[in-house]
């Protein structure tokens, strides 16, 4: 996060994180896609040949409070491909809020867990840990044959901490939700953290329901929050968090 | 700092912090750019970054401005013209005009990037299409000045409709903005390439440190095992063995005839003499376990055989002590990864104490099959939807028909020196270490061991031991 009293302006870095081909690039088209020109830039892809993300997609969405505090997120995907793990490191450094796209397909399994342990080193050697930066998993390809099923991962969310969000990010569902469930938690922790809301006169609420009209969403914001199955949508407070290990 | 773009971080490019026109565009190809403008459209046009370089101008000395120029007065006013519309403020992302005293017109345009204002377009002076008239304001300019001739060289300027300039400004943003993002683009690009070689070389480096560290340590560690090693072995062993052997020979009768009872004293010398040579090889074991200087020379192991093997070593023993040792091996076992010495010895260790505390015509079973096993749970909490899976594994169990363990021991049997009933030590014998040793082998093999009941009595020992994970690195 950066802030800058003079300008007003906050920065949010979130970054879409998971296993090769899960979805993360597909994720970021459809908010671009949905989202209301006023409020999006142009999203760049730093692509290969064969249309895999080389290094990071990076996405920017500025969206302007009442109370005249300007919001920028920057929003990155992280290259999937295990060779380009330098390049993961880089980008999940200082990020505020972390969408994990898990691929959904039960042959995939072992490569969403190895991708979250991936994170977990990344965030690790950054000195943050997911204790304390909001998390939310997306479990994308909902449409595909083979997959796990909904009462597995709801059975399995229900063990967990984070929110878990089922999505078919090709046609667009279960995108905003996600990207919403996550701006939440992180605007609570920041706020938690930095007491944004009362810096500014914040209205978060306010600001998540614009954001989600921003993002063509038709739902209101309590549904489109209580989409998710599994985990918390409530932050740990800094102090009630167990120190780093 | 005059940080060039390629040492900026990572955040600084990307959150947009300091994005610099001059970063992003090429001042010969800008300067092209605004030339064909200019070519088109023939009004001037300056393009400045927001600290007020100026980056590229394309105009033609207008003759009603080298006129005024020539005008002490008038040179005056249309300098201070000049610093006005330059410190004009368009806004994050807005545009003005602003009219000079020439009746002439200046259009000052933002060049925002990613919401932010990095430079300016100034477009003009060109005299707006509903000026017909000469403004008082030009004539006024010097007192010296020729009205004709100024009216004459101000309709020389160019002219253009505000709604034609304004359009202009517009596509110039746009194609500015396009070529930002490729700059911005190809920058991050050549940056992340940059950052990827160095934290490259940055890994690399620092493996190799580490590896220089671990090998003089080991080096170190080397030398005091050596050391350890070899004072324990001499200073224990040697009297131990005199021992051993001296009450062995004392026992065949070699010094001499000895009373029954005498043979009775020095049978158990020699067998005590035994236990304590096992205790110090098991205390050896345990230190190494501990301090993690064990080797473990881990690959693919055959489960089988090495059940098999166990099974025959204590046959004799077993049939001695009138118990039924039998082996139930189920399925073909692959993939199970350890050091197959180490898992003997587990086996091993479990198998002698089921016999043990087995009494006669009681039965010790040894079963071997696949399973699968939780993955160990995660100490953060986190993910354990895409972790709380299961991963093969193989299953040992020793079983036993003995007198079975309570369960509130169940977990204390595993510490060093522990009995369950210090009486039973007397009766059965054995050092109290076994256990210990074979949890800690379990455990750097990531398994897990533990205790069940076997119906109608007795215990089983549990001991699951992963197989090799299959990674796609």
């Amino acid at each position: 996060m950066k802030l800058d009293f003079a300008t007003r302006e906050l920065t949010i870095k979130l970054v879409y994180y998971g296993p090769a081909l899960s979805g993360k690039t597909t994720n970021l088209q459809a908010l671009h896609r949905i989202a209301s020109p006023d409020a999006t830039g142009r999203l760049m892809t730093l692509e290969t040949r064969d249309d895999r993300t080389l290094f990071f997609d990076l996405l920017p969405l500025t969206f302007q409070d009442q109370s005249g505090l300007s919001v920028r997120l920057k929003v990155f995907t992280v290259p999937g491909q295990v060779i380009h793990a330098s390049t993961r490191k880089l980008v999940v450094q200082g990020s505020d809020g972390i969408v994990f796209v898990a691929d959904s397909r039960l042959s995939e399994t072992q490569n969403n867990a190895d991708s979250f342990m991936d994170l977990k080193e990344n965030l690790k050697e950054h000195g943050m840990n997911l204790r304390q930066l909001p998390l939310v998993i997306q479990f994308n390809k909902r449409d595909m044959p083979d997959v796990r099923s909904d009462e597995e991962i709801a059975k399995l969310a229900a063990q967990g901490r984070e929110p878990v969000y089922l999505a078919v990010a090709t046609r667009g569902s279960g995108v905003v939700e996600s990207f919403i469930g996550l701006l939440h938690l992180t605007w609570s922790a920041l706020d938690a953290e930095h007491d944004l809301n009362r810096k500014f006169g914040f209205d978060s609420d306010a600001f998540l329901a614009e954001v989600a009209q921003k993002l063509g969403a038709k739902k209101k914001l309590p549904e489109l929050l209580s989409a998710c199955v599994g985990g918390a949508l409530d932050v740990l407070r800094p102090e009630e968090a167990a120190p780093l290990r | 700092m005059s940080a060039t773009a390629a040492e900026k971080t990572f955040d600084e490019l990307t959150l947009g912090e300091s994005v610099q026109l001059e970063d992003l565009v090429d001042r010969a190809a800008l300067a092209e750019m605004t030339k064909s403008f200019f070519d088109l459209f023939r009004i001037p046009l300056k393009i400045f970054s927001e600290s007020g370089v100026l980056l590229a101008d394309a105009s033609e000395p207008q003759a009603l401005y080298t006129y005024l120029g020539t005008l002490r007065q008038a040179r005056g006013a249309l300098q201070d013209v000049v610093g006005t519309v330059k410190a004009i403020n368009p806004g994050r992302d807005g545009e003005v005009t602003h009219p000079d005293a020439t009746g002439a017109a200046y259009r000052i345009v933002a060049i925002s990037y990613d919401g932010r204002r990095i430079g300016r377009l100034i477009l003009g002076p060109f005299l707006p299409h509903n000026v017909t008239e000469v403004p008082r304001s030009l004539n006024e300019l010097d007192p010296e000045i020729d009205k004709t001739k100024a009216r004459a060289l101000l309709f020389q300027l160019p002219r253009a409709r505000e709604e034609t300039v304004a359009q202009i400004a517009r596509h110039l943003k746009r194609t500015l903005d396009l070529i930002l993002f490729s700059g911005h683009k190809s920058l991050l690009t050549t940056n992340m390439h940059l950052s990827a070689v160095r934290e490259g070389y940055r890994e690399l480096q620092e493996k190799n440190q580490k590896l220089q560290q671990a090998y003089d340590r080991l080096k170190e560690l080397d030398r005091l095992k050596s050391n350890f090693l070899a004072t324990v072995s001499h200073e224990l062993r040697t009297p131990l063995t005199s021992i051993i052997g001296y009450s062995e020979m004392l026992f065949e009768g070699i010094a001499g005839d000895m009373s029954e009872e005498q043979r009775e004293f020095v049978r158990t010398i020699h067998e005590k003499g035994e236990q304590l040579l096992e205790l110090i090889k098991g205390l050896l074991d345990l230190s190494k376990l501990e301090s993690g200087t064990m080797n473990m020379r881990k690959r693919n192991v055959d489960v089988a055989p090495l059940v098999e093997d166990v099974a025959a070593t204590l046959q004799p023993a077993a049939r001695k002590k009138g118990v039924e040792l039998s082996v139930d091996i189920d399925g073909p076992l692959t993939g199970l990864w350890g050091d197959p010495d180490r898992l003997r010895q587990v086996l091993l260790n479990l198998s002698e104490n089921a016999l043990k505390f087995t009494p006669p015509s009681g039965q010790v079973t040894l079963l071997a099959r696949n399973t699968s096993m939780e993955a160990a749970a995660d100490q953060e909490a986190a993910g354990f939807v895409l972790l709380g899976t299961r991963r093969p594994a193989v299953e040992l169990r020793v079983a036993d028909t003995g007198i079975g363990i309570p369960n509130s021991e169940r977990v204390r049997v595993f510490d060093a020196f522990y009995q369950v009933d210090s009486s039973s030590t007397r009766e059965q014998g054995g050092t109290g270490l076994g256990l210990s040793i074979v949890k800690r082998l379990v455990e750097a093999h990531d398994g897990t061991v533990r205790i069940e009941d076997n119906t109608p009595k007795g215990t089983v020992f549990v001991v699951t031991i992963p197989c090799r994970r299959a990674t796609i690195a």
